[in-house]
């Protein structure tokens, strides 16, 4: 009998075949294996991330929530409160806002993939990794330099592990809820430095924001600030594998793209519609619900597949070709609705001038191994190591 | 489910049937109207799905929240006093047979 188990290994590395089935014979289904309905096609998904009200996230939005987490976060809470913690953060991840930060992300850039002049053979996750942290760092006021607290792959180390969980108890294991702990003391250390000497940074006026006369409580601060940063380190550190990948996969589209770049935007959308690495996330229902002649019950979880609604050929013609000329439009790369991805703007220039940057030092270049080891995580997919070769 | 018509600064005209709970901004990214970019997503973020309201039915929408307008002060083309943003109007019934007019430019 056909089942759905988001923390098999299988789904891990090609969930693809499995959401195609779904959508076709089981577009309501309950998945024993992770105790919660899976939606799988485009337009259900589109509804149900527009109705906060019965699709709540106040019980977490990752697949596998980490203790605690779930009520105090941004994407783990419903209106009003959500909109309130969103408020005070989103002015810095507008577009116009994020000017300032194009000649940073372009040197961080020159400085990344400028190491690998000369390099016959690498893993993409070394320069990527480097580059995601120092971006985010940026972004978000960190210490860096003579000021960091810790050293700068420790962070990205943490990051990827949190958002991990164990395929065989189908739980988060004692080592991603030490990355958890950690990330958490590591937030924590930055909020205490930040409020004892602020700086017209994100972290800086979050810390010490009102509303109405009241101080954020510690929690959402910290729990925030955690989540931003496994957010902004796993989630583009993620995507960029993902857009290496593809690339390194599609000669066409590499060619393309390296002979004009103008054309870099293009292919980053069909990667995020093609396999970006957010592949699932979580709701609650506030109320029953009945969807193609299945009961969804009030307190059931629902899994929001926007990998599989991204394939949904209900939406997209050709779904599996990887086609950078298509310009998929209302995509659900970033999710959608009230919890649309925060980082829309600044993820779109920092991949794209990554990716410029790359391409002219290494202009062509091909996938070493064609299996590939897949990250255990039954909400992000990107593969933990990508050795590329240059030719 | 309401039956929404979208028209573009180049006249384009285009009736697009939604259902409930959709906003105006999914209805048109979904349906290949590019004159409404919804840059961020829907989350009220990037003031890219600007449009102006059939002005005879602005009392048919909920107004609009302190985000939306905050939003709508970022908005590239000229802002009116039936400026709204699509990705905050989700499509009732109330809402059939709404017309809102695209501006030339989102960005």
């Amino acid at each position: 009998m056909f089942s759905f188990d988001p923390y098999s290994p299988a789904i891990d590395a090609d969930p693809f075949p499995y959401y195609k089935q779904l959508r076709d014979e089981a577009p309501c289904h309950w998945s024993p294996e992770a105790q919660m309905w899976i939606l799988s096609r485009y337009a259900d998904i589109v509804s149900a991330g527009q109705d906060w009200q019965t699709y709540s996230s106040a019980s977490g939005n990752l697949m596998t929530e980490l203790p605690g987490r779930a009520g105090a976060t941004l994407g783990s809470s419903d209106p009003p409160k959500h909109d309130r913690l969103r408020g005070l953060i989103q002015h810095a991840f507008m577009k116009r806002n994020l000017l300032a930060l194009e000649e940073p992300i372009r040197a961080v850039a020159q400085e990344v993939f400028g190491q690998l002049r000369g390099a016959k053979r690498f893993d993409f996750k070394d320069v990527s990794s480097q580059f995601t942290v120092k971006v985010l760092m940026a972004a978000l006021g960190l210490p860096m330099g003579a000021e960091a607290l810790v050293p700068e792959q420790e962070v990205r180390e943490n990051a990827v592990l949190m958002v991990q969980s164990d395929a065989r108890t189908r739980a988060k294991g004692p080592e991603h809820i030490a990355a958890y702990n950690w990330m958490q003391e590591y937030a924590a250390k930055v909020i205490a430095m930040r409020r004892a000497e602020p700086r017209n940074d994100l972290i800086s006026n979050f810390a010490l924001a009102e509303i109405d006369g009241d101080r954020l409580d510690d929690r959402e601060v910290l729990l925030t600030t955690t989540t931003l940063i496994m957010a902004g380190v796993e989630s583009l550190g993620g995507f960029m594998m993902m857009f290496a990948y593809n690339l390194a996969s599609f000669d066409d589209a590499r060619r393309a793209v390296v002979a004009n770049p103008e054309l870099l935007p293009d292919a980053i959308e069909e990667s995020l519609r093609f396999n970006t690495s957010a592949q699932r996330f979580r709701r609650r229902l506030m109320k029953d619900v009945e969807l193609h002649g299945q009961t969804m019950k009030q307190g059931d979880f629902v899994c929001l597949a926007y990998g599989s609604g991204n394939r949904d050929e209900r939406q997209y013609p050709n779904p599996d070709v990887y086609d950078i000329t298509r310009k998929p439009r209302g995509h659900l790369g970033f999710g959608g609705g009230v919890h649309a991805c925060l980082g829309t703007a600044i993820a779109r220039l920092a991949v794209k001038i990554a990716f410029d940057e790359f391409h002219k030092v290494v202009p062509d270049y091909k996938r070493v191994a064609d299996q590939l080891p897949w990250m255990p995580s039954s909400t992000f997919r990107s593969p933990l190591v990508l050795a590329l070769e240059v030719q | 489910m309401a039956n929404i018509t979208y028209i573009e600064s180049n006249g384009t005209s285009t009736t697009i049937h939604l259902n409930d709970g959709w906003s105006l901004m999914q209805g048109a990214t979904a349906n290949g109207i590019d004159g409404i970019v919804g840059e961020c997503g829907g989350s009220c973020a990037c003031a890219t799905c600007h449009c102006y309201v059939d002005e005879a039915r602005l009392g048919d929408l909920p107004a609009a929240s302190d985000g939306e307008l905050d939003m709508l002060e970022n908005v590239a083309a000229e802002r009116k006093p039936n400026s709204r943003l699509a990705c905050q109007i989700k499509a009732t019934a109330a809402l059939e047979g709404l017309i809102i007019r695209l501006p030339e430019t989102q960005e």
